[in-house]
């Protein structure tokens, strides 16, 4: 890593500002505007030539991050060996005083007088065409799951203390020895999957690195000290990468003991210190017992604490693990739902250095292609304001996933095309139907929905599909050669946030008995969390049937994803065995207590829109 | 701050009560049918910051 850091910070066209932090970012694709914060270091970059005459002098002692407090560090310090840029930097909630009267030593020493103690924080801003989102991991802190001992047995490390321990710039200078005595340990066992494939603690998902590493260092132990023993208890041992079959072998060669299982109990003998490990061997049925002189817990990755701020700032959302939710998982895995921002690392997913690289490299070259081509195609389908018809409410623009709707107190909201993906969950939350969304107005629904309910809608379910899953669904139980039954009349938009309140009331008007809106599931909305305003919609339309005397039984929500044919049908089985429980006099009666206010705001709208529509781009 | 809160899934007419977290994002399920179609069953209107609201 060193090296490619410092090639970074030569590199002529990049910019590198280290020790800060982004505090917003507006505006879209090719145009965002981002305000840093650069943190005060107090010791000038450009000035310090790391003589460490300051940290010799600092008489403050504190524990060193970068070795997991297993060494020390200086109120004044570089933050690890290899940092770019290469000068110390002063913690100011460790010094003693910002004073030369209460401490000041390092200023004293200091030949280049690089150190400032009046240095402030600094807001820059800077105007960029793309974003590369790569903002690393947490590693999973095993004080929450204490069964393997962590806070109470000095013997029980992380993977990370471990490799600290075993490295040459670590605490140790690369001398491998235990906590407690300072010997050198004999046996080893190492805990994999340690806040990872565990759903009890919210952490169901693999942290795809932790096998490899393991091996790794097993065989790293082999090399160094051919007389200690090593033993794994693993659940499944991963490793699917290039070459990485092979390291596991050599690993097994090499004498360590891979031992199928995970351990239930760990004491410590109070003479020793040693560990002792209960273990059910489910490879053999039987229950172990092993002694180790230290114990490696290979502890998983988590999404990064910074991801929820990072979100917010540029319209992100997640998957289910925590991670960042990319544009498609498998046709777009490296664009953000937001257009212009990439990711790169494991803020996307757990990965291993190599699919990182490779994901930064694809990353930097999304973005050039963006940048290069100097111009950008806008989506044909997005939205635009009819501001004749625009009561200035804004609400429109609270409910864009991707803040392409600018609006502010008291003006017309402006859709930025450029930034607009086209779900079209403005237009249908817009009351005074003052937004048109290309190829799929309100009219155009409308007249879909009437002309499909015009003949015999009681023989009818009508379906709301989104493009991207659940008609996708349907597709899959056609080529699957699912059967279901044939009642079904679809009517597909983009996102199942297009469809507004008046087109499921339309439809029930137009005599439909059954009314499905249908989604893509929470973690596969592909307009960021769109869906998530269906799910108000609905919700507030099965108050006001119940509220009219209609069974708001009668409108189902289901979310299907492009991969789930079997659902799609099995929906379709179960809607039209609602359908067939909704008599001609239940529908009349729905009818009539629908038509009872007659829908003139929506008439009068819908004649703006046509008028509008004509005269539009 | 979490409190569980009623639910009825509008497919099988199962009703039950989880627990709902503030500010949560939950893709519910209903634990009988497997529908997604899950009323839930506030005791008042209430009126979310689009303007759209219960009434
Ligand atoms: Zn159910």
């Amino acid at each position: 890593m060193g090296p490619k850091a410092i090639d970074v910070g030569r590199h002529p066209n990049i910019e590198l500002l280290t020790y800060s932090e982004v505090e917003a970012v507006s505006g879209y694709v090719g145009n965002f505007s981002v305000k840093i914060r650069k943190k005060a270091r107090y010791v000038d970059p450009e000035v310090c030539n790391s003589c460490n005459e300051c940290a010799k002098v600092c008489p403050v002692v504190k524990p060193d991050e970068y070795q997991m407090g297993l060494g020390s560090r200086k109120a004044i310090y570089i933050p690890y060996p290899q940092a770019v840029p290469c000068s110390y930097i002063l913690n100011m909630d460790d010094c003693l005083g910002t004073t030369p009267i209460a401490c000041g030593k390092c200023a004293d020493v200091c030949e280049q007088e690089c150190i400032d103690y009046d240095d402030r924080d600094e807001i820059i801003e800077r105007d960029v065409g793309a974003v590369i989102v790569a903002i690393g991991l947490d590693v999973y802190d095993p004080t929450e799951l204490d069964d393997y001992g962590y806070t109470r047995f000095e013997n029980v490390i992380t993977s990370m203390e471990f490799e600290r321990l075993i490295c040459a710039g670590g605490p140790t200078a690369g001398h491998f020895i235990r906590p407690t005595d300072r010997e050198r340990p004999k046996r080893i066992g190492f805990v994999q999957c340690v806040g990872s494939r565990n759903a009890a603690i919210g952490r169901p998902y693999c942290s795809n690195i932790c096998c490899m590493n393991t091996i790794k260092d097993t065989l790293l132990l082999a090399d160094h000290y051919p007389d200690l023993t090593n033993t794994v208890f693993y659940q499944d041992i991963r490793a699917f990468g290039k070459s990485f079959e092979d390291m596991f072998q050599r690993s097994k060669e090499a004498g360590t003991r891979y031992i199928r299982g995970l351990p239930g109990d760990i004491e410590e003998d109070p003479l020793t210190r040693n560990l002792l490990v209960t273990v059910e061997n489910t490879t053999t049925g039987k229950l172990e017992r092993h002694e180790f002189d230290m114990l490696v817990l290979s502890v998983g990755v988590i999404p990064p604490k910074d991801l929820a701020k990072i979100s917010g700032l540029l319209t992100l959302s997640k998957t289910s693990d925590g991670f960042f939710l990319e544009s498609h998982p498998k046709l777009k895995p490296i664009d953000a739902p937001t257009r212009g921002v990439y990711f790169a690392g494991f803020c996307e997913s757990p990965k291993d250095i190599k699919d990182s690289v490779c994901q930064a490299g694809a990353a930097a070259s999304r973005s050039g292609a963006l940048l290069n081509a100097g111009q950008i195609t806008v989506e044909a389908i997005t939205s635009y304001i009819i501001e004749d018809a625009c009561t200035k409410c804004g609400a429109c623009a609270s409910v864009c996933p991707y803040g392409a709707i600018i609006w502010e107190k008291g003006q017309f909201p402006v859709v930025v095309e450029a930034a607009c993906a086209g779900c079209g969950c403005c237009g249908a939350t817009c009351k005074s139907n003052a937004i048109v969304m290309r190829h799929f107005t309100d009219e155009q629904l409308i007249a879909q929905i009437r002309a499909i309910l015009a003949d015999k809608p009681e023989d009818k379910v009508f379906v709301f599909a989104c493009n991207w899953c659940s008609y996708a669904g349907g597709d899959m139980a056609g080529i699957s050669r699912i059967h279901y039954p044939s009642t079904n009349r679809v009517v597909r938009t983009m996102c199942s946030a297009r469809v507004s309140e008046d087109m499921v009331l339309e439809a029930f008007r137009c005599g439909a008995p059954i009314v499905l809106v249908s989604g893509c599931h929470y973690a596969d909305c592909h307009y960021i969390n769109a869906n998530r305003q269906t799910v108000k919609r609905v919700q507030r339309l099965w108050n006001k049937l119940d509220r009219l005397g209609i069974r708001p039984e009668r409108l189902q929500l289901e979310w299907i994803s492009a991969a789930e044919g079997q659902k799609f049908a099995k929906v379709m089985v179960q809607v039209e065995e609602l359908r067939k429980k909704v008599t001609k006099e239940e529908i009349e009666q729905t009818i009539k207590a629908l038509q009872e206010k007659p829908k003139k705001q929506r008439k009068a709208k819908s004649a703006k829109q046509t008028e509008a529509s004509v005269s539009t781009p | 701050m979490t409190k569980k809160e009623s639910f009825r899934c509008m497919m099988c007419g199962y009703e039950f009560e989880e627990p709902v977290e503030p500010g949560e994002d939950k893709e519910r399920t209903c634990p009988m049918c497997r529908s997604n179609s899950i009323r839930h069953m506030k005791k008042r209107a209430v009126k979310d910051k689009t303007g759209e609201s219960d009434e």
